[in-house]
């Protein structure tokens, strides 16, 4: 037969366990208690008895059979045994029948296994004694009933058994409700868990607004499945925008090469065709190359092989390789870099993502525009600002850029900021620095290497952080 | 005739290396394992050696380190994946051998290999010539004929290395590795803006042109005949 479920929880087994072990702390306890008792009211009947030999015993023969008469008659409960023997052994007064056999006369009180005399005939009893030998030879046997201490133990145990079944059914009462609820709170944890794994991400766990531990980790488990949610969707996006990056060129070249087959009349015509077509497939490599650089710099670790980069060398270098383009397009391009800064990096990689943002800088410059490179300390912190005159970028393309997930929107069909702002992104993540893209009309991008003692430290999660 | 040792444990990339390199007038041999190829290495003595990164039985970085011990000196291109470029496939530049990142254009592993092949020697030549145009590496002058040209620092060092490599050619990615100091592909077309630049000074409007450009693939400079 198949035990209820919540039987075999494990709530369950821990409450039967624990009103098993109270029940024997409590029957320890009133053991001990009865113990007590019994050796408490034995003392005081020993007691009682010594004393009374020692008073009866001072007394003349005739007075003694009087005393021991009044002592039985005045004895309503009947707990009052005494007896004066002969010294042949037969009794001369008393309710005792003989002189009980393991009794040591003249010893301290003991027990003793005796036959009393009342109304109703003999009755074996064990009670404690005390015996005596009387100056006349006669034996004079003192003793007191002790079932007494019987009686209220029993009375206890009676309590006993009253106050522990209750108290153990209760346990397992308590343990039953536990298991069962948390049984039902793990089944309800299952369900939704098995709905998110089926695919519906917007499932989350139950959560009770109070402090308690399934409603606090139900917490922590919702907000991870938040984030996940975000990625999830982010690389879903990202899967699109690679997609639709890549299927352009490349049907640019399917039909330009399908056109070519039908249209060319002589080799020089096919050659174009071939041209173009090479021209779109190159296209799709260069993307593919870029996303597997992006992965590759994110997916390295920060170097310990990190050295100093003069940044005023290197900001130079980038504007002299990028003067012709600028000059080109009529735009001037200025460095402005006073000091002689370096900050802990990769040098090929800094000159990349600067490299990087002036691009983009003079690709979205208008003609006569003005693209400034610049060096500035500003508190514990050295910035690279690239800052250009052309449109900008906007609020909303902004908080793209900078989401965690940076690759998540389609920033590379956005003017202003192409594939190459998540490389700068991944580059400066990967220092540990931060990136800052400031909007408005002329676009401000900062690249902010916090000092390297501030760097050690984990970055708060500002909203510049493109990640942390 | 240069013999080319290919190590590629992958055959259709072999394949399509091979066929492109005989079409350019080379000889080539082909391996399929690194301990094959090192075997191939020590006893043809080829020209110049193709090796894959990851290999079978040795990696391809294995094969040159157990060749260099034997003083062989023969210039090696390592094809690596992009995520495999580490600091020992970067170092092989400064040995005077080079890399190439996976996906590639044929034409940059020729070019490449042409390169290798074609290192320039050391020279204690102070002027470079080639057919008219002279190089002053001491003076930093340049001349064409009797015109003297106004070089630019960034010119001069483009020249520079162009005149060292007359007749071959050289492709974007090369020149902003060498000239440049670049590792990345930049999205704008730099090496053509400055390479237009370059060449406004060194061909005249009335003089025969000696920058020249190959479609999709790079520039040469050669003397004018």
């Amino acid at each position: 037969m198949r035990q209820p479920q919540f039987i075999r929880s494990n709530t369950f087994h821990w409450a039967l366990m624990v009103s098993g072990v109270f029940a024997v702390f409590v029957l320890v306890l009133f053991g001990f208690i009865y113990w007590q008792i019994d050796d408490y009211l034995t003392a005081r009947s020993d007691r009682v008895i010594t004393l009374e030999i020692e008073g009866i015993s001072s007394l003349s023969p005739e007075r003694r059979l009087q005393a021991i008469d009044e002592k039985l008659r005045q004895d309503p409960r009947g707990v009052q045994l005494a007896a004066i023997f002969a010294a042949d052994g037969h009794r001369i007064t008393g309710n005792i029948e003989g002189l009980p056999a393991g009794l040591r006369i003249d010893a301290a009180a003991q027990a003793a296994d005796i036959v009393k005399i009342n109304g109703n005939g003999p009755e074996h009893q064990i009670i404690r004694a005390i015996a005596r030998h009387m100056r006349n030879g006669d034996v004079l046997v003192l003793g007191r009933n002790v079932d007494e201490a019987r009686e209220i133990s029993h009375v206890v145990g009676q309590a006993l058994g009253l106050g522990l079944l209750p108290a153990f059914l209760l346990c397992l009462l308590a343990g039953a409700w536990l298991s069962v609820r948390a049984q039902k709170r793990v089944e309800e944890v299952n369900q939704r868990v098995q709905r998110i794994i089926a695919g519906d991400l917007r499932e989350r766990l139950p959560h009770r607004n109070i402090d308690e531990p399934f409603s606090k980790l139900a917490g922590i488990v919702n907000g991870m499945l938040d984030e996940m949610e975000t990625l999830i969707h982010a690389l879903a996006g990202v899967g699109n925008d690679i997609a639709h990056d890549l299927r352009t060129p490349l049907t640019r070249a399917r039909i330009t090469l399908e056109r070519g087959r039908t249209n060319a009349t002589n080799l020089e015509q096919l050659q174009a065709v071939a041209d173009k077509a090479l021209a779109g497939i190159d296209q799709s490599l260069a993307i593919i190359t870029a996303l597997l650089r992006l992965a590759e710099i994110e997916n390295s670790r920060r170097s310990a092989s990190f050295a100093n980069v003069p940044l005023h060398d290197m900001l130079r270098e980038v504007c002299d390789i990028y003067e012709p383009i600028a000059e080109n397009k009529n735009i001037t391009l200025q460095v402005a870099a006073t000091h002689r800064l370096t900050v802990p990096g990769d040098r090929d990689l800094l000159i990349e993502a600067v490299a990087n943002l002036v691009d983009n800088a003079i690709k979205f410059t208008p003609e006569g525009g003005k693209v400034d490179i610049e060096l500035l300390r500003g508190g514990a912190e050295t910035i690279v600002r690239v800052t250009d005159t052309g449109s900008g970028v906007s609020e909303q393309e902004r908080e793209a850029v900078l989401r965690r997930f940076y690759r998540s929107d389609k920033i590379r069909n956005t003017p202003g900021v192409g594939l190459g702002l998540n490389l700068v992104a991944a580059i400066v993540k990967l220092h540990g620095f931060r990136l800052a893209i400031h909007p408005g009309p002329g676009c401000r991008v900062e690249i902010i290497c916090p000092d390297r003692e501030r760097a050690k430290q984990p970055a708060p999660p500002a909203k510049e952080q493109p990640a942390s | 005739m240069a013999k080319v040792l290919l190590i590629e444990d992958d055959s259709e990339t072999a394949e399509e290396i091979t066929a492109e390199l005989v079409d350019r007038g080379f000889e080539v041999e082909w391996s399929a394992n690194g301990i094959d190829g090192l075997d191939k290495a020590r006893s043809s003595r080829p020209d110049a050696m193709i090796v894959d990164r990851l290999l079978p039985g040795m990696d391809g970085l294995m094969v040159i380190e157990a060749l260099r011990k034997d003083q062989v000196r023969t210039p090696v291109l390592v094809l690596s994946a992009l995520g495999e470029v580490d600091d020992r496939v970067r170092g092989l530049r400064m040995g005077g051998d080079d890399y190439l990142t996976k996906p590639f254009a044929v034409v940059e592993l020729v070019a490449r290999i042409e390169a290798l092949l074609r290192r320039p020697a050391e020279s204690r030549e102070t002027v470079l010539r080639v057919g008219p145009l002279e190089l002053d590496l001491i003076e930093r002058t340049a001349k064409r004929g009797d015109r003297v040209i106004e070089l630019l620092p960034r010119e001069f060092r483009l020249l520079e290395y162009m005149m060292q490599r007359s007749d071959q050619l050289l492709t974007r990615a090369m020149l902003l590795e060498e000239v440049w100091n670049y590792k990345f592909v930049p999205a704008t077309n730099l090496v053509d803006v400055h390479m237009g630049r370059l060449r406004h000074k060194v061909d005249g409007p009335d003089e025969a042109p000696m920058i020249h450009n190959v479609r999709g693939a790079g520039f040469i400079l050669r003397a004018v005949s």
